[in-house]
């Protein structure tokens, strides 16, 4: 007796397309982001890829706990490599955007390509939001720092 | 204006309100699909020649080699031969000499493809629903130095020689070109400028005026006017090319239909945000209920209706550039601002879906676009919060090296009282041993905990991150730093062996000495400011923070034992040669002594005609 899949087919739908929007992303990645325009293929392709693949997972189980760390870890990684926040925001956004487009392009006049196109428009939303209270959040963080060292710094002298 | 393939192109250019002679030059060839921007430079009216004879150049060689090479060959080919072209022209007259160019040249290979190349600081953007994007990156040396790591963003834009060219034409006959692929969606717009416009006016103000719409000769005269009221400091060209629109498909249903069923729904809009509470926002806190809707509610309505009808983003960015700047301009909270946001998107989502349960087909696309909208409002939200998390980052740097200096003041204070005590003034070298390099030597040190262990760890990820390719010594320090911070025994044996693995082989009488210290010293700045980017509570950074300082003492003072157990031969030396220095001069004053006494003994012998008298005494 074979378990009938839990996958939704939006997710399936996206599957199929991931490797047509690799394609698409790693021809523009130069006007994405130059940071990935300079990168070789190899290491472009691995960077948006892992984008990609999350987008996937979090299409497929909605999870926001692990979409939010996954964002944070992204946002991690490229602070270390000295890529501002507002700068990994852009590019989330346009993966996202080119994700959206391929599914319009792809699936146009057919009802999957339609809500596929406006399932990644919404993720791309979501996204940019839970960016945005991440930075937020660390924004806060370093306020608070900055307040007691200064207290700190005050009370000594 | 121009038509290039159903492509509409514009451009203009301006002296300036200070230059006395436009030293830019422009391609706008339609017939080729050559869109060229050239800043010349270089005294005496070389600038203006440089730039007009690489356009001559690059014009000429596109004609004729038209359809024959790929496209991105035929650019490359062509900025090659204009840089050849000026480089020649320098060599052959003395007043030229030194006279160059700046170049960013766009070749539509068909409308759906186009190829950027350029060399120094001339730049090309791309506006792609209503979002601007860098399409080339400025060849200055600063920004050289950071693509190798040797340089941050932030110590870039404070750098000396950030404007300072490491590539044009006409400094060499060949120079390296950067290219890049741009694949057309429609309405796309590629906007093309010398520095005279960037230099003039902020991003956001040409994104403003690229994505308002507007015909492309507009928009080219706005940008000129633009960079003149921002002082036209330098002569300013530019040229805008904008991609068709799409066949009327969904963009012409959402800019007509969509953008009026949208209008129409304002008033529910802002009934809903009524009903969810919006006028208690503490944004529009002293404002009534209906003043507070038309000013956020209505506000919003409008930015989308235009956005919708424009294809455009640029009212919507405005809209929450405006809203949020204000609020945190006046110290207002992050909090307020999303609770914001959630009550309009709240309001967008149930007109689209209101819109969609009548008609499927429009309220579809009206859900993509009004979704697109908002995204647009959280990227312009991101680069707000982005811009503060820079400056506080900036502020902490600061706090931290005024509280290091504040340490050091305070053990150099301590350090003045030791030497009056008169048991401290015994001179150290004449101690059998150094008492902090005793390897056995037991400190007060509980050790880390997990907690903290596990934030040094992303700490030290993030230094190394941040640490250049090439500085070894910093990074061997690091290691060593995390080696002595993670030591749960807290034994000074491990500060000293690692000193002795970063210390190595080396002797205080070469060049091996400072490097060492001013690795440990930038170190200890690189892993101060890391801490900040780490995601963990105060308390724990705050205890990071304490074992790297605690750890970074140890290893300091271990290397300071080390150095000065390497000079003590040195002293050694010193005090034989003190010596030796002794007894010559008691030999010598020993001979003086005999000389004198010989000279006495033979004073009768001397003419006292002599110039050293007649006693024999010398008088020189």
């Amino acid at each position: 007796m074979s378990t009938p899949s839990t996958r939704s087919p939006l997710a399936t739908a996206y599957e199929v397309l991931q490797p047509r929007i690799l394609q698409r992303l790693l021809d523009l990645r130069a006007t994405l982001d130059p940071a990935l325009g300079r990168m070789d293929e190899g290491t472009a392709r691995g960077q948006i890829n892992a984008v990609l693949d999350h987008l996937g997972t979090f299409i497929a189980t909605g999870d926001m706990g692990q979409h939010r760390a996954f964002l944070h870890t992204f946002l991690a990684m490229r602070a270390a490599e000295a890529q501002s926040p507002a700068a990994v925001l852009a590019m989330l956004v346009a993966i996202g955007d080119t994700a959206a487009q391929v599914a319009q392009d792809e699936g146009a006049g057919t009802a999957e390509g339609a809500e596929l196109t406006l399932l990644l428009t919404k993720v791309t939303a979501t996204t940019a939001r839970a960016v945005n209270d991440l930075i937020a959040e660390e924004l806060e963080r370093r306020l608070g720092t900055w307040n007691e060292l200064r207290a700190q710094t005050t009370g000594a002298t | 204006m121009t038509v290039q393939r159903e492509m509409r192109v514009a451009g203009d250019t301006n002296v300036g309100k200070v230059r006395s002679t436009n030293e830019d030059s422009m391609i706008l060839e339609p017939r080729l699909g050559l869109y060229v921007v050239l800043d010349g430079m270089g005294g005496a009216n070389a600038g203006d020649i440089a730039s007009q004879m690489a356009r001559d150049a690059i014009r000429d060689y596109v004609m004729q080699r038209r359809g024959n090479a790929p496209a991105r060959q035929l650019l490359e080919a062509a900025i090659q031969a204009g840089s050849a072209s000026v480089f020649a022209a320098s060599q052959a007259n003395r007043e030229r000499h030194g006279m160059g160019t700046t170049v960013v040249a766009c070749l539509v290979v068909d409308p759906d493809h186009l190829v950027i190349g350029h060399v120094g600081d001339s730049r090309a953007y791309l506006l792609r629903q209503g979002r601007l994007l860098a399409l080339t990156r400025d060849h200055t040396i600063v920004e050289e130095l950071v693509d190798r790591g040797l340089l941050t963003a932030d110590e870039a834009e404070r750098h000396p020689y950030k404007n300072v060219l490491s590539r044009n034409l006409g400094a060499r006959p060949e120079t390296r070109v950067d290219l890049v692929d741009v694949e057309v969606l429609p309405g796309d717009r590629v906007m093309l400028c010398s520095d005279g416009l960037y230099g003039y006016a902020s991003t956001e103000a040409i994104q403003y005026i690229l994505g308002s719409g507007d015909a492309p000769e507009h928009v080219a005269r706005d940008l000129i006017e633009l960079a003149l009221r921002g002082g036209g400091g330098d002569n300013v060209s530019t040229i805008v090319l904008e991609a068709p629109q799409a066949a009327p498909t969904a963009s012409t249903v959402v800019k007509t239909s969509g953008a009026m069923a949208w209008w129409q729904k304002r008033q529910r809009f802002l009934q809903i945000a009524k009903d969810r509470g919006l006028p208690k926002n503490p944004i529009v806190r002293g404002l009534s209920p209906d003043e507070a809707l038309e000013l956020i509610g209505l506000s919003l309505c409008q930015a989308i209706f235009h956005d919708l009808e424009k294809s455009t983003g640029v009212n919507v960015w405005t809209f929450a550039q405006n809203l949020a700047g204000g609020w945190f301009e006046r110290g207002g909270e992050w909090s307020a601002v999303r609770g914001l946001m959630d009550i309009l998107h709240t309001c967008a989502r149930v007109c689209v879906d209101e819109i969609r349960s009548a008609d499927t087909q429009l309220g579809f696309l009206l859900d993509v676009a009004v979704s697109r909208a908002l995204v647009v409002a959280e990227l312009a939200l991101g680069g707000l919060l982005a811009e503060r998390l820079r400056v506080v980052d900036t502020d902490l740097i600061g706090l931290q090296s005024e509280r290091a200096a504040m340490v050091d003041r305070q053990a150099i204070a301590a350090a003045e009282t030791l030497s009056e005590d008169p048991d401290a003034a015994q001179p150290w070298v004449d101690r059998p041993t150094i008492p902090f390099l005793r390897p056995d030597r037991p400190v007060t040190n509980s050790g880390v905990s997990d907690e903290v262990s596990d934030a040094m760890a992303k700490t030290m990820t993030i230094a190394r991150a941040r640490t250049a390719p090439k500085a070894e010594l910093v990074k061997q320090v690091l290691t060593a730093l995390e080696t002595v911070a993670n030591d749960a025994g807290g034994n000074f044996a491990t500060a000293v062996l690692q000193a002795r693995e970063i210390y190595g082989v080396r002797s205080v009488d070469d060049a091996g000495v400072m490097p060492l210290f001013d690795a440990l010293d930038t170190a200890r700045s690189v892993t101060a400011s890391s801490v900040q980017q780490i995601q963990a509570t105060p308390a724990t950074r705050a205890k990071v923070l304490l074992a790297l300082s605690t750890a970074h003492q140890r290893l300091v003072g271990a290397t300071t034992g080390l150095v000065l157990e390497a000079s003590i031969p040195y002293g050694d030396r010193l005090r034989e040669v003190q010596a030796i220095t002794g007894e010559l001069r008691d030999q010598v004053a020993s001979a003086e002594k005999r000389r004198a006494a010989l000279e006495r003994e033979n004073a009768t012998n001397i003419d006292s005609s002599l110039p050293w008298g007649s006693r024999g005494t010398t008088e020189w």
